[in-house]
């Protein structure tokens, strides 16, 4: 069953990559998609199996597949490690890969190299799978960087694209950053703990939380160090602030791509390194910190951006940083349960507004730019119905699984009760403003109001073919509900208090002391009751004082309604704006010029690192090339070159063909050898 | 004492025989010298009572190889002189490269002594009521099979490699096919016409 | 006159079989003539696919046999198995070669397999006089390859150095022989153990050296390679494909065998002679290939300085190195079975190509070529997760364990200077304007040759410790660990 739900994407994709060309598209696609169909199945049904084996109690397990290698203290395993947190996003990567190789089979159909492209999504998926599945941190780099490698295929698929080309480049630069992190911080995990086996970790996290090392005259915390060095490893994959120029310029890469890798998947490993090292981020309060503010701070700055931008594609690409921001400062406050609840509630919004999106695309011809959309609700509608599934998920109205995830998540925030988690909740809060916002501008202005492209293109917008459509309905399902069937087990209250999610909306609670006070792993264990500790089991920990999502379950009744209001509130303004008073934006533009500019250029973040970064490193590149040509050139690479050719050329004039000189070479190196031990004989005896 | 002196006198005509090989000017020279040096290599052998190597040796070596080596000398027109024209510039630095050899050769020898458990180690025919060739005969084909089965391979590839490399199949040589001789029947080759006199065919 | 039945046979039943497999073929060659020389080729292969199978299914202990002339145990095993596989892709790549090149001789696979007998027999020899027959059994057949092109000038050329060069080092091989023999009065590998362990004499020392010297000429170690260079660019490509292949493996073999058996109480002295054989042919392979533009010669000082690295392996005395070796080896034959592979693919006009600057334009017209040689020239350079990297590691870790640093820092920086020309093969390859097409047919068995090169080391990093455990298991055999 294990192998089953993570070994076929890797065959499908060997047979699709090496016989693709031979045995035609069709074979590929059918393959492909077989496989990942066949991986989807089955690790629904370990699902099953994982949580809800061994009486309710939960039944994870390790299977080491082979010895990887070993090397001195060294050691490490392939091993698939399956427990409620991998096997949740197992799920999430299997059917939402699924969905999506179904629909690359319609979305791709014009395209030349079809078997290259559901191969690279095979791979992709495959890597994934290792990424989720790893015990131990080698492993996990290596899935890591296999999601990199196949994200740098899709990005780059069209190659003929210039823009294309550097998208992808800049994609793998940028995160060569973060991998750098992330490599850094498991050899200092390796340096600590003596082992990047994860569950020996895990236990030995606690007796390490004192270490410190003593480095340039600081005390430096080491788990501290580790955890920011894995944390940057994060902020790279997942598109974080600072780290993040990467995932707009992404949105050059075929549609599927982005709703596959930069929205459901691939983007949010880093949420699920952070989450699957908690017993150790546990006990870096300050990494935590760090983490919170980050991911507020993206929320923020992303969704302000968001509201800006013209194309469609990157709309979406602002909001999926935006909501990763969601699921960072929800990790930050040890709500790390309300993140991965984000996570795949997001996973199943996101996908279905990306594919719907490419299905507008689609039906226009290549169209990306919203200016030039408009009024197409009549020819497409199935696709218009399902982007207001994706838009209200999205904005968090109730009822819809974004609703109970953000929710969740703002309000874990807010019962940190500390000035990073305000911090948080208040950007949460202003960013799901925003959110609202932008989703109702980008339906508004993709579906309504007058055609504003040519007359041609208008006439031949299409309805997609069912096999793009039967996806979208899929995921608009999980879109529908995930939030609600998922609510209990992901973040449900540990006191059972609460036994129905739509009566948190409506109960007041306060909060209960004792019940934060008392310690996460023995509730897990007592009684039967349905609820995150049963769900998560030890795949998750927390410390019984950070315990905010109980905390969450009993805030105050305003911070339950805020998100709520503000998002509908969000989307009535989005609808003023662009579908009924057209001419309000532009005046609201002119008014708040100076923001606008701001916002639509992203806060100058390719600016500044152009100026900062790229043109200084060229200048300082060109000074130390001038140096490096007199100076180091001159004795070092060249000077060695130049002898070593030099050599070279020694060495071939022995090399004559006359066969007596070979002799003689030959003698002389025997009497050398014989001289040098009668030498050695001699003076060693005397 | 006899023996003594016949030891040295072999072994230097061997040596002068083995320095003439190299140094006589004319080919046919040459190789008599190196039958001189098989000859007096089989008067060593004896002198150590293996007749039967020595018997080898001169029929092999004398009789065989080195008639054939004579042979090809006077069948192939090679001017040695001239192939030895560049090789006279190397006599200083090999007379060196070989004095330091000798050196260091003599040395050993004046040093050698054997390890205490050689004696032990030497496998001889101690029986001296047997023959020679019976003796090794008898351990030929038993003690050493492998070595004997692994050399009649080598000269199986030996024999493969002179075909390889010297055989040739010129087109338009005639030969003389039996199977095909004997299979001619008088119907297939001769044509039985009656001539008209005075016609002609 | 020991006591001889058919099951003292057994150890040898591999080579016992290809050598009448070999008679058998010879007579059908003789009767079919050249054109069988397809048929002859697979079933050669099929032998050699047979042998394994009947080396696999020996008990893997140790067993001496033939009045203790011949020794079959883990070892020997695992080297035979390389040279199996090794003579295989020798014979496939070979085939459409010869026809391309019209070299039609039957005896091509024959020799092939005779001289591989040769070989699998020098791995299990344990005596000097086995030894020497088995070496003289594949020599013979290497030098007749060489020189199989006989109308061609440079490939009899080529076969008649090696010949006599080949004769020289086998003089100063009997003549090293002659000196044990005297000292120790045995030709048997172990009684000569005993023999030098009890005590240790001038001339047995000297007999070592002219011994390994030998041996060194046909691992082509400096200073006895300078046939190396000529032998491989003079003599047909699938013949030089197949000695970078195989004889080596088997001479290191044999090599090992000998200096840890018999001179295993003359380490401290043996250690220095490999050093310097390992250093200078590190050395040499380096700097003297930077010149080369043809690429048969090229790989040529390739091979020299990674023969080099192996002794290294055997330089450190232990089972780490030992294993290393092995590993290194196998890693090597593989690595060169593809470069192969694709060099013999080169070819413009039925004309095989030989200069590095012909490549320019192959990643063009034969993308699929190109990259497969560049994946084999960056592991050939040890760039890291590719199996060639692992090869070295693993042979400078264990030099850096037995104390060899200036060994180990000598070794990096050849491997430095000499990633200079596997890069330059890329570079030319990619960079360089392209020239005309290539002649594209490729035999399903050079594509197998080439998915097995390419897939063994791009996959090797998913689990590098099996190999090396089998590797290190084999290594055990001739170093007991308490020794080491």
């Amino acid at each position: 069953m294990e192998l089953l739900a993570v070994f076929p994407p890797l065959l499908a994709f060997l047979l699709a990559f090496l016989l693709g060309r031979r045995l035609g598209d069709r074979f590929a696609q059918i393959v492909t998609c077989t496989g990942v169909v066949v991986a989807a199945l089955a690790s629904c049904a370990l699902f099953i199996h994982v949580v809800f084996g061994n009486d309710m109690q939960g039944d994870p397990r390790t299977i080491v597949l082979m010895h990887w290698m070993t090397s001195g203290d060294f050691k490490v395993d392939w091993a698939l490690k399956i427990d409620q947190l991998t096997v949740v996003m197992m799920c999430v990567v299997n059917i939402v890969s699924a969905c999506v190789h179904i629909y690359s089979v319609g979305y791709m159909s014009h395209d030349e190299s079809k078997e290259r492209f559901m191969s690279y999504l095979s791979l992709f998926t495959f890597a994934m799978l290792m990424l989720v599945t790893s015990d131990n941190l080698v492993q996990l780099f290596f899935g890591w960087e296999g999601v990199g490698v196949a994200s740098y295929l899709l990005i780059g698929f069209w190659n003929q694209k210039n823009s294309a080309n550097s998208a992808a480049i800049k994609a793998f630069l940028v995160n060569r950053v973060g991998d750098f992190g992330l490599a850094l911080g498991i050899f200092a995990t390796f340096a600590v703990f003596g082992t990047v086996h994860m569950d020996t970790i895990f236990a030995m996290a606690p007796e390490k939380a004192a270490l410190t090392y003593h480095f340039l005259g600081m005390d430096i915390h080491a788990l501290t160090l580790i955890c920011v060095l894995l944390f940057i490893g994060a902020m790279g994959k997942s598109a974080q602030l600072g780290l993040h120029t990467w995932l707009p310029d992404a949105m050059e890469g075929p549609t599927p791509v982005s709703a596959l890798i930069h929205a459901a998947t691939m983007v949010t490993a880093g949420v699920f390194l952070v989450a699957r090292m908690s017993p150790v981020f546990e006990y870096a309060p300050t990494a935590l910190m760090l983490v919170t503010l980050v991911g507020a701070t993206t929320a923020f700055v992303a969704a302000t951006i968001g509201m800006t931008q013209f194309d469609i594609k990157r709309v979406i690409a602002y909001s999926t940083m935006s909501q990763l921001g969601y699921m960072f400062f929800a990790l930050g406050v040890s709500a790390y349960g309300a993140a991965i609840f984000h996570l795949m509630t997001h996973a199943f919004f996101k996908a279905l507004l990306f594919l719907g999106a490419g299905s507008v695309i689609h039906a226009l011809h290549h169209e990306q730019d919203m200016r030039n959309m408009g009024g197409v609700w009549k020819k497409i509608p199935a696709t218009y119905v399902l982007m207001w599934i994706g838009s209200l998920a999205l904005a968090g109205m109730p009822f819809f699984a974004g609703f109970y995830s953000k929710d969740i998540i703002l309000e874990s925030a807010f019962a940190d009760h500390t000035w990073f988690g305000n911090y948080a909740f208040w950007m949460g809060i202003a960013a799901a403003l925003m959110t609202a916002f932008y989703s109702a501008r980008l339906l508004f202005m993709t579906f309504h109001g007058k055609p504003r492209m040519d007359h041609h293109t208008y006439d031949h917008a299409h309805e997609s073919p069912p096999s793009m459509l039967s996806p979208l309905m899929i995921l608009a399902v999980g879109a529908l509900f995930a939030g609600f069937f998922g609510y209990e087990s992901f973040v449900g209250s540990g006191a059972g208090a609460s036994s129905h999610a739509t009566q948190v909306v409506a109960t007041e609670n306060v909060v209960i002391e004792h019940d934060v006070e008392a310690p996460v792993v023995e509730e897990s264990t007592h009684g039967h009751e349905w609820n995150r500790h049963a769900f998560w089991q030890d795949s998750l920990f927390v410390l019984p004082e950070n315990d905010t999502l109980e905390g969450a379950h009993h805030v105050p009744l305003w911070v339950k309604l805020l998100p709520i209001i503000i998002g509908a509130l969000g989307l009535l303004l989005g609808a003023v704006f662009y579908g009924w008073k057209t001419g309000l934006p532009q005046k609201v533009v002119s008014a708040f010029n100076p923001i606008h500019t701001l916002f639509y250029n992203k806060w100058f973040f390719d600016e500044a690192y152009h100026a900062a970064f790229v043109t200084n490193a060229l200048r300082l590149g060109r000074a130390f090339w001038q140096g490096d040509k007199n100076i180091v050139d001159g004795l070092g690479p060249d000077g060695v070159a130049n002898t070593s050719q030099r050599v070279a050329g020694v060495l071939s004039r022995f090399q004559s063909g006359y066969v007596f000189q070979y002799a003689l070479i030959m003698i002389l190196g025997l009497i050398a050898l014989v001289t040098w031990m009668f030498f050695k004989m001699v003076t060693g005896q005397a | 004492m006899i023996s003594a002196i016949a030891f040295y006198l072999f072994a230097l005509m061997t040596v002068f025989a083995a320095i003439m090989v190299i140094t006589a000017k004319n080919p046919v020279h040459s190789v008599l010298f190196l039958i001189l040096a098989f000859f007096n290599a089989a008067g060593l052998f004896v002198l150590l009572g293996a007749e039967f190597v020595a018997m080898i040796l001169v029929i092999v070596y004398v009789g065989a190889v080195a008639v054939l080596f004579l042979f090809v000398v006077m069948m192939l027109d090679i001017s040695f002189s001239e192939l030895r024209q560049g090789a006279l510039q190397y006599v200083p630095i090999g007379l060196v490269v070989g004095g330091i050899l000798l050196a260091e050769l003599i040395f050993i020898f004046v040093g050698w002594h054997i390890a205490p458990s050689a004696m032990d180690n030497r496998i001889t025919p101690m029986d001296q009521t047997v023959q020679n060739t019976e003796a090794l005969g008898r351990v030929l084909y038993t003690d050493y099979i492998f070595a004997f089965q692994v050399s009649g391979l080598i000269l199986l590839v030996a024999m493969i490699g002179a075909i390889v490399l010297t055989h040739r199949r010129r087109p338009g040589v005639r030969r003389q096919k039996i199977a095909d001789q004997n299979a001619r029947r008088p119907q297939d080759v001769l044509d039985i016409q009656k001539v008209t006199p005075g016609k002609g065919i | 006159m020991s006591d001889f039945s058919l099951s003292s046979l057994m150890p040898l039943a591999p080579e016992l079989f290809l050598a009448v497999a070999g008679m058998v073929l010879l007579v059908v060659g003789a009767f079919m003539g050249n054109r069988s020389l397809r048929l002859i080729s697979w079933a050669s292969v099929v032998c050699y696919g047979i042998a394994a199978v009947m080396v696999v299914s020996g008990d893997g202990g140790r067993a001496e046999t033939l009045g203790g002339m011949f020794v079959m145990d883990g070892y020997a095993e695992l080297i035979k198995i390389f040279i199996l596989v090794g003579l295989a892709v020798s014979a496939i790549l070979s085939i459409q070669y010869l026809y391309q090149e019209q070299i039609l001789k039957f005896e091509y696979p024959i020799l092939i397999l005779f001289s591989g007998i040769g070989m699998m027999l020098m791995v299990s020899a344990h005596d000097l006089l086995s030894l020497y027959v088995a070496l003289e059994l594949q020599s013979l057949s290497l030098y007749v390859l060489a020189a199989i092109r006989r109308t061609h000038l440079r490939s009899a050329e080529s076969g008649m150095k090696y010949f006599i060069l080949g004769a020289i080092s086998s003089g100063v091989l009997l003549f090293g022989i002659s000196l044990i023999y005297g000292y120790t009065g045995t030709t048997n590998f172990a009684l000569i153990g005993q023999a030098l362990g009890a005590e240790i004499s001038l001339g047995a020392l000297i007999g070592m050296v002219f011994i390994l010297a030998g041996l060194a000429f046909k691992v082509s170690a400096v200073p006895f390679h300078m046939w190396t260079p000529d032998v491989y660019e003079g003599a047909p490509t699938s013949v030089t494909a197949f000695f970078a292949l195989v004889p080596k493996l088997a001479a290191l073999g044999l090599i090992a065998r000998l200096v840890f058996e018999p001179f295993y109480p003359l380490q401290d002295d043996w250690v220095q002679i490999i050093w310097i054989l390992s250093a200078a042919s590190m050395l040499v392979g380096a700097f003297a290939g930077l010149r080369q533009e043809n690429i048969k010669r090229l790989l040529a000082y390739s091979s020299i300085g990674n023969m080099g690295y192996a002794l290294m392996g055997i330089a450190a005395g232990t089972t780490a190195g030992l294993s290393g070796l092995i590993f290194y080896m196998a890693v090597y034959m593989i690595m060169t079975a593809g470069t192969f592979a694709v060099i013999l693919s080169m070819r413009r006009q039925d004309v095989n190509l030989e200069k590095i600057s012909d490549l320019a334009g192959l990643s063009h017209h034969m993308p699929k070529l190109a990259y497969i040689l560049a994946i084999l020239m960056f592991s050939m350079s040890g760039i890291p997760p590719l199996a060639g990297f692992f090869g070295k590691f693993v042979i400078f870790q264990s030099a850096m364990e037995s104390h060899l640093y200036v060994l180990a820092v000598i070794g990096v920086l050849t491997s430095v200077v000499s990633a200079y020309y596997y890069l330059r093969v890329i570079k030319v390859m990619f960079f360089d304007t392209p020239a005309e097409p290539y002649d594209g047919h490729i035999s399903w068995g050079r594509w197998i040759v080439l998915a097995g090169s390419v897939g063994f080391i791009l996959l090797f990093i998913i689990s590098p410790s099996s190999l090396l455990d089998i590797c290190r298991t084999a290594a055990v055999y001739l170093i007991p660990s308490s020794l080491s």
